[in-house]
């Protein structure tokens, strides 16, 4: 019964809904110090999970607000144990907390300590945030999933960070398809797996301006020497710097291809991405241009107003600003950081996600019709350990 | 709807990824939707209107998901199967029909199971900070390496002048007579014992009634109890109790549990960086909150240390009965934690009455350097 479709990725995501969704749920947030926040956060997903389609049929997501608050108060009970015996340690070693001058070096210390203590449960978050997400998708009704593996992950993940920190970089590609290939590998649809192929060194091609952007700064600073020219140096590394930074978008972006690309579910259902960066980069500056003039517009007007209040004597001489001057205006600012988080939202992460879901097809899409239910995942913690390290985003 | 023509749909059986297309009918009695396979073959089912659901929050306007309110193992009690429609008078009708379209199922017990989670949350909190972390806090105290001590001890008595509202160093009393004074009443007290500490006795220029003891052997007077005091002996006094800390090497126990518990309230509060770990010490050490146990051990090797030096003991009850009588009007926070004053006089004075001989705490003309150490 199935129909020869041809697996079309569609997106139906619209701006205007989006907004009043991330605006009203950033607002319930506010009112509920925070709470809501595990709420807001699902219903967002349940929108733009229901606007990406294949041929036709909508991914659906399941995950509740219920389970990640539960899942964040996990968390935060066991990085609290955890963090406790971090910060008592270093302060036995003399390193905790040493706020006095001249021990800079002690804080410091104490410091990346604390941090790189926190590095596997980062890493950790990452992929149980993953395959909780995956966990928490449908499509035909049938449930994606990943295996319990975080811990492998985390490790791995730190050795890789290690590996490309010693080569400069030099092995970052390696890092990005063995890290996506850990995950790739461990996450089902239904009874069906999926599988990562490709080569590490396939991603060198996705780097290359990345490495002509350092060319560039390298070369124009030694002729720049040479020849004694400072402007010379200045424009080669103010342009070489330019070059490295789209060309990291670029890299992320030929990445996320080659290695979709390289996808297999079950051995028959493979994927064709052709994101393309320059749109990726047109979404990112425009959104960010309007994104600022929109902030100046609004805390302009907002300054103006503080000004005009401070300036019509309501706060004059000698007088502290009363309460019922502060209020609202502690009230429009923060509407104005709420409506410029929902702006955000539709400005670059819904067209970004557009984009990506638009520029991605199917292959041997009727296959799937083969595929079975599979057992449903419970999570205890579901992305609480993403949540308690404030990492993931808003989607 | 009843009786109109089968409208087309997508049915997902929750079993497979298959995609079958579907003819859905309004049942005869009104109550329920009959959704038969189009071509031949499979019986009829019948989704009853009452356990309908349709997904929330979803982007597409133009068409309907329905599930079935069921009681499963899932995140929400709901059958796996799907029903897409897309037909928009039979959406319409749906909406309008029926009843609990838009019901959001809780499972019964899910507020006790909220309730459950946040006291197991707040319990198991609660016993780190108050059992666990007293416990490694003596362990990990026992076991320090006095040069940490004293550089801990350097940088406590630094974050207390900046709390106290200075910079460091630029509240020490400097004067050379005051301190000379201080020194020989430090040596009266200690002459002749085995201290684990060398200890390094300072006054700071603040109004408040307080003295604290800091890890490494440092102890740190406040000019408001110099004012306070009329004796040498009320000093004598409250210095000897505060050394008995620093030999029971309480504050540097303090300080590793406020170390431990400033770890939890810094993921608490979401700011793992540490920034709000050095707030919290500062806070921590105002309130320098000894248990009663170690402020009784205190006070008795308080009193052991007065008599052997044949100081009476009679200036350690005045200092209390002074304490009482501020009780009533104000509670310094670093007194509330210690044992009533009033027993706490009566039993300095018990202990006088069965001194012998004693002597003045220090010279009258020491005493009186003493009380101007502050001065300029």
């Amino acid at each position: 019964m199935s129909l020869n479709s041809g697996g079309i990725v569609r997106y139906s995501g619209q701006s205007g809904p989006i907004f009043k969704l991330a605006f009203v749920t950033g607002l319930l947030t506010l009112i509920t110090a925070g709470i809501y926040r595990f709420w807001a956060k699902t219903r967002m997903r349940k929108y733009i999970w229901s606007s990406v389609s294949i041929d036709g049929d909508a991914f659906e997501y399941t995950g509740t607000g219920l389970e990640k608050l539960l899942g964040f108060l996990i968390a935060i009970v066991f990085l609290a144990v955890y963090l406790a015996g971090v910060q008592l340690i270093l302060t036995f070693l003399g390193l905790g907390v040493m706020m006095q001058p001249g021990n800079e070096l002690a804080i410091i210390a104490s410091v990346y300590i604390s941090f790189f203590a926190i590095v596997p449960f980062l890493l950790f978050a990452v992929y149980r945030a993953r395959r909780y997400k995956l966990a928490r998708t449908r499509l035909r009704g049938i449930r994606f999933g990943m295996d319990n593996a975080a811990w492998g992950y985390a490790w791995r993940a730190i050795g890789h960070y290690l590996l490309t920190g010693i080569t400069l970089g030099a092995l970052l590609p390696r890092q990005t398809f063995y890290l996506e290939k850990y995950m790739t590998d461990r996450s089902y649809y239904g009874d069906a797996k999926f599988e990562q192929g490709g080569r590490w060194q396939g991603l060198y091609a996705a780097l290359k301006h990345v490495l002509i952007g350092l060319a560039i700064m390298i070369l124009g600073a030694i002729v720049g020497g040479v020849m004694n020219a400072e402007a010379l140096i200045g424009i080669a590394v103010f342009v070489g710097y330019f070059w490295f930074m789209i060309g990291f978008v670029y890299y992320r972006v030929h990445a996320y291809a080659y290695l979709a690309n390289h996808k297999t579910l079950d051995g028959q259902v493979t994927f064709t991405a052709t994101p393309s960066t320059a749109e990726i980069i047109k979404i990112v500056l425009v959104g960010g241009i309007v994104l600022g003039v929109v902030a100046a517009i609004a805390f302009g007007v907002l300054g103006g107003v503080v000004y005009g209040m401070a300036a019509s004597g309501g706060m004059g001489m000698g007088m502290g600003p009363n309460i019922a001057q502060i209020v609202p205006i502690v009230i429009l600012y923060l509407l104005i950081l709420i409506g410029l988080g929902a702006l955000g939202v539709v400005m670059i992460t819904h067209p970004i996600i557009g984009h990506l879901a638009t520029n991605l097809k199917v292959n041997n899409a009727e296959a799937l019709g083969a595929v079975r239910q599979r057992a449903y995942d419970k999570g205890a913690d579901a992305e609480g350990f993403a949540d308690a390290l404030d990492i993931g985003g808003a989607i | 709807m009843i009786g109109a023509a089968p409208v087309a749909a997508v049915f997902f059986d929750g079993h497979t990824a298959q995609r079958h297309p579907v003819f859905v009918t309004v049942s005869r009695d009104g109550r329920g939707l009959m959704i038969d396979a189009q071509g031949p073959g499979g019986t009829p089912m019948l989704w009853p209107l009452d356990r309908l659901r349709s997904l929330a929050d979803q982007a597409r306007s133009d068409s309907l998901t329905l599930t079935l309110h069921s009681d499963t193992e899932d995140e929400t009690p709901r059958d796996p199967a799907r029903l897409v429609i897309e037909d928009p008078a039979l959406q319409a009708w749906l909406r309008l029909s029926a009843p609990s379209l838009k019901k959001r199922d809780v499972r019964r017990g899910t507020a006790t199971r909220i309730l459950g989670r946040f006291a197991l949350a707040v319990v198991s909190i609660g016993i780190i900070v108050f059992v666990l972390l007293p416990r490694m806090s003596d362990f990990l105290a026992n076991r320090m390496p006095l040069e940490t001590e004293i550089q801990f001890g350097d940088a406590v008595v630094n974050q207390m002048e900046r709390f106290l509202g200075g910079r460091a160093g630029s509240l020490l009393c400097t004067d050379p007579q005051g301190n000379a004074a201080l020194d020989r009443l430090v040596t009266r007290l200690t002459e002749g014992q085995e201290m684990a500490y060398d200890l390094k006795v300072s006054v700071l220029d603040h109004p408040m009634v307080n003295a604290f003891a800091a890890p490494g052997g440092r102890v740190v007077i406040l000019r408001g109890l110099l004012d306070k005091s009329d004796t040498p002996g009320e000093v004598a006094a409250v210095l000897a109790h505060e050394i008995g800390h620093v030999e029971a090497r309480d504050p540097t126990r303090l300080m590793l549990r406020a170390a431990g518990s400033a770890g939890i309230v810094s993921i608490v509060l979401g700011d793992v960086s540490g920034g709000t770990v050095i707030g919290i010490l500062g806070d921590q050490l105002l309130q320098t909150s000894y248990t009663r146990a170690a402020e009784a051990q205190a006070d008795a090797f308080a009193m052991a240390m007065l008599n052997r030096a044949a100081i009476s003991s009679e200036g350690f009850g005045a200092f209390f009965d002074k304490l009482a009588e501020m009780d009533q009007i104000e509670i310094p926070e670093y007194f509330s934690s210690h044992p009533s004053s009033a027993d706490r006089a009566e039993r300095a004075k018990e202990n006088a009455r069965n001194q012998g001989v004693t002597k003045p705490a220090l010279s009258e003309a020491d005493w009186a350097a003493l009380k101007t150490v502050c001065a300029p």
